[in-house]
């Protein structure tokens, strides 16, 4: 350390001004119109330099550690909204799933498949388990989920009031069902609720996911590092010491924890982005890929079941279909050998074979969907996992680092104390 | 005062920074209503003689002539119209009164026949933009819809009546019994504007079909559905709740043709000479009789046809 120079000493009092404002001071009083005496108080100086690294450092630790929770927090948050995401889009498919399970077996006709009603069974529980898991999980969709619950109810019901007359004989059935499904896509209905959970949840997501803030750390750093440079330098103009010892290490200090927490903020920034346009956004494209596939399978029971009258449900198996190719789904050779099996359908039904088209639709096609469906939610699934499992990996070493900045911090305090009180003891 | 400033901006940052932690609940879509809306009453077109049709003809080449799709008819029906056009939950078969002509028609012109369910709002607009040949779906011969469509004889004379609730069914005295009710009928159809004529207390409140009304009537949406009687038999026999009073009078008459385009007239000629021929050889009754009889328990006759159109 270059600590070679002698203290500074106070300078002594200047003398007083001579006859200063006495003009109108009666004689008696002169010392009252003396100026007040212009000495530095050294020590109370070095008190308020002292009060200030020492503010400055820990004021530095506390808010680079909240910065650094708060992008654990989020992180961990872009971890949930991501599962509840993936949750409502498991909904949506569920439902639609059970749509098009039902208005197939529909299409079946006579006594219903045991095995069609067993997967109708089993979409809605899911349907059902999910919404509560979802109201659990996230309170700020709950009144969303409130009302869904109510359309599925409804949904439900019409569907095993359309099973009661159908078993008897009655068409009425058959209008329950269609009934029940168009409800499901009405405004207001079940799916736009849907639509606006996963709206929401993709938004959350996404923002969450950017909640790495690496540019406020580093400003962080600088300002104090700038304000232990100032403090170092008006030290050494009053003591003729260049360096404080105290300061450098609490420099070194703020610098080494500037450094690491910016460049961890960065590289988690960074990886969320990845993130966010990679397994993210493939688990998105797949359920969105898998709801919209179920949406245009029901519209083909729809439009056979209304035979030949479903331009309509035509119109819609179209554009869910346009949706479904411009998801980006991996499953798209799935899904074309499905579509091409539909279009077979189609021809049929419009060239007056509708019985032929009616077996395509019971037996090819639903083989074909199949596939097309269990690949997608498999996708779907996988890709969802690992965006999720990404964000909350080394999310307890961004904890330990954030405990570990204010202890930085304040003990960049005490060097700092420590640093200044050494000039304290040279100055007495 | 220099200690509270660092601490107060410390919170500030922290108030901040956990400020943005919240989330905003997520919008709930609201629903449409789902209130029926009732139908206005058509324009009246006065004519001579809306049963009148063309005079049948045997050429079969001149109808064939007409069908949009080569060797095919494509027939506009009720799916959901019990016993007179309706898909048979059990085996998905498209029968009913309705379509014992349109397979009669097919098979004297010797073509496939090619069923469509559509609503009954659009009847008119199907045959118009060439979907289909032919309506068997119990539509009613009147001035208007000549305007538009071109109407065979006369193959049924239904009549319009009013279904309401068991327990209402004693009391029941006719349209005035309707006043302040809630009257259901499928949009566009001549039952929905009688409502309106006939019992002007009551409000009418439009459906997709007729199966619809019934739907409506069984959540309460709706006191009484309003029909061919023909339509409301087979309605009842869906709902044990649902009754058609014995005792009321017709609100009107309702004679039902099968429509075609407006320029097909070799193919409604041809149509009337099928009709002509199962009027005579038993066709016609055998329809009756496997369909409607056991429903509305009456013996009746084909109606005598009217030509000179």
């Amino acid at each position: 350390m270059s600590q070679t120079a002698t203290p500074q000493a106070a300078p002594p009092p200047p003398p007083p001004p001579a006859a200063a404002t006495a003009v109108a001071a009666p004689a008696a009083a002169p010392v009252v119109a003396q100026a007040a005496p212009s000495y530095v108080d050294t020590p109370a100086l070095l008190n308020r330099w002292q009060l200030i690294g020492m503010s400055v450092a820990i004021v530095f630790g506390l808010v680079s550690a909240l910065v650094q929770f708060v992008g654990w927090q989020t992180d961990g948050r872009a971890a949930a909204d991501t599962d509840q995401l993936l949750r409502v889009q498991t909904i949506k498919s569920s439902l639609l799933s059970a749509d098009a399970t039902a208005t197939n077996a529909f299409l079946r006709g006579g006594l219903e498949d045991a095995g069609q009603r067993g997967a109708y069974d089993q979409a809605i529980q899911s349907v059902l388990k999910n919404i509560a898991a979802a109201a659990d999980a996230q309170p700020a969709d709950r009144a969303a989920l409130e009302q869904l619950n109510v359309k599925v109810t409804d949904y439900t019901t019409a569907v095993a009031q359309a099973r009661d007359n159908n078993r008897q004989g009655f068409p009425i059935g058959a209008e329950y069902l269609s009934g029940a499904s168009i409800s499901l896509r009405a405004d207001g209905n079940a799916l736009s609720i849907l639509d606006a959970l996963v709206k929401s949840n993709q938004q959350r997501a996404e923002d969450a996911m950017g909640g790495q803030h690496p540019f406020w750390l580093l400003i962080l750093g600088i300002v104090a590092l700038g304000v232990l440079f100032w403090l170092n330098r008006e030290l050494a103009q009053r003591f003729r010491r260049r360096i404080n010892k105290g300061i450098a290490i609490a420099a070194l200090i703020v610098l080494g924890v500037t450094l690491v927490t910016v460049v961890g903020a960065w590289i988690r920034d960074s990886s969320n982005d990845s993130l966010r346009e990679g397994e993210f956004a493939k688990a998105v494209a797949e359920a969105n890929a898998r709801t919209e596939g179920n949406d245009a399978k029901a519209n083909e029971s729809l439009r056979l079941i209304k035979r030949g009258s479903g331009t309509t449900y035509e119109d819609e198996w179209q554009k869910s279909a346009d949706k479904v190719a411009a998801s980006g789904t991996s499953s798209l050779g799935a899904w074309n050998a499905y579509a091409a099996t539909h279009t077979e359908i189609k021809k049929l039904d419009d060239d007056g074979n509708w019985e032929q088209a009616r077996k395509l639709a019971l037996g090819q096609s639903v083989t074909d969907f199949d596939k097309f469906d269990e690949a997608a939610e498999a996708a779907a699934s996988k890709n969802g996992d690992t965006a999720a499992e990404d964000l909350r990996s080394g999310r307890s070493l961004a904890l330990v680092l954030s405990g570990l900045t204010i202890l930085l911090g304040i003990a960049a305090s005490v060097f700092l104390a420590r640093g200044i009180g050494e000039r304290r003891k040279e100055f007495s | 005062m220099n200690r509270i400033r660092p601490l107060a901006a410390t919170l500030a940052a922290a108030a901040f920074l956990l400020a943005a932690c919240g989330y905003d609940a997520t919008p709930v879509p609201k629903a449409k209503s789902d209130e029926p809306t009732a139908a206005s009453s058509s324009k009246p077109v006065q004519c001579d003689d809306p049963t009148q049709s063309y005079a049948p003809s045997n050429d079969r080449a001149k109808a064939v002539a007409e069908l949009k799709n080569k060797g095919r008819l494509v027939v506009g029906v009720s799916g959901d119209t019990f016993q007179m056009g309706f898909s048979d939950p059990v085996d998905g078969e498209l029968k009913g009164f309705d379509i014992e002509f349109a397979k009669a028609i097919a098979k004297a012109l010797g073509v496939s026949l090619d069923l469509r369910v559509i609503s009954a709002a659009d009847r008119t607009k199907l045959l118009d933009d060439g979907t289909i040949d032919m309506v068997a779906r119990n539509m009613t011969v009147n001035c208007e819809r000549w305007e538009q469509v071109a109407f065979s004889s006369v193959y049924y004379n239904a009549t319009q009546k009013v279904l309401v609730r068991k327990d209402q069914a004693a009391s029941y005295q006719g349209p005035a019994s309707l006043a302040d009710k809630r009257v259901c009928a499928p949009t566009a159809t001549t039952s929905l504007a009688r409502v309106a004529e006939v019992a002007p207390g009551a409000t009418p409140v439009g459906a997709k079909n007729h199966t619809g009304c019934l739907i409506l009537f069984q959540k309460g949406d709706v006191d009484a559905i309003t029909g061919d009687d023909t339509v409301l038999a087979g309605l009842a026999a869906q709902d044990p709740y649902a009754v058609v009073p014995p005792q009321q009078t017709k609100l009107s008459d309702e004679p039902y043709g099968l429509a075609f385009d407006k320029n097909a007239v070799d193919l409604v000629r041809y149509a009337n000479s099928v009709l002509q021929q199962m009027r005579t050889d038993g066709e016609w009754q055998k329809a009756y009789t496997t369909w409607l009889k056991p429903y509305l328990k009456v013996d009746t006759t084909p109606p005598a046809p009217v030509y000179g159109r």
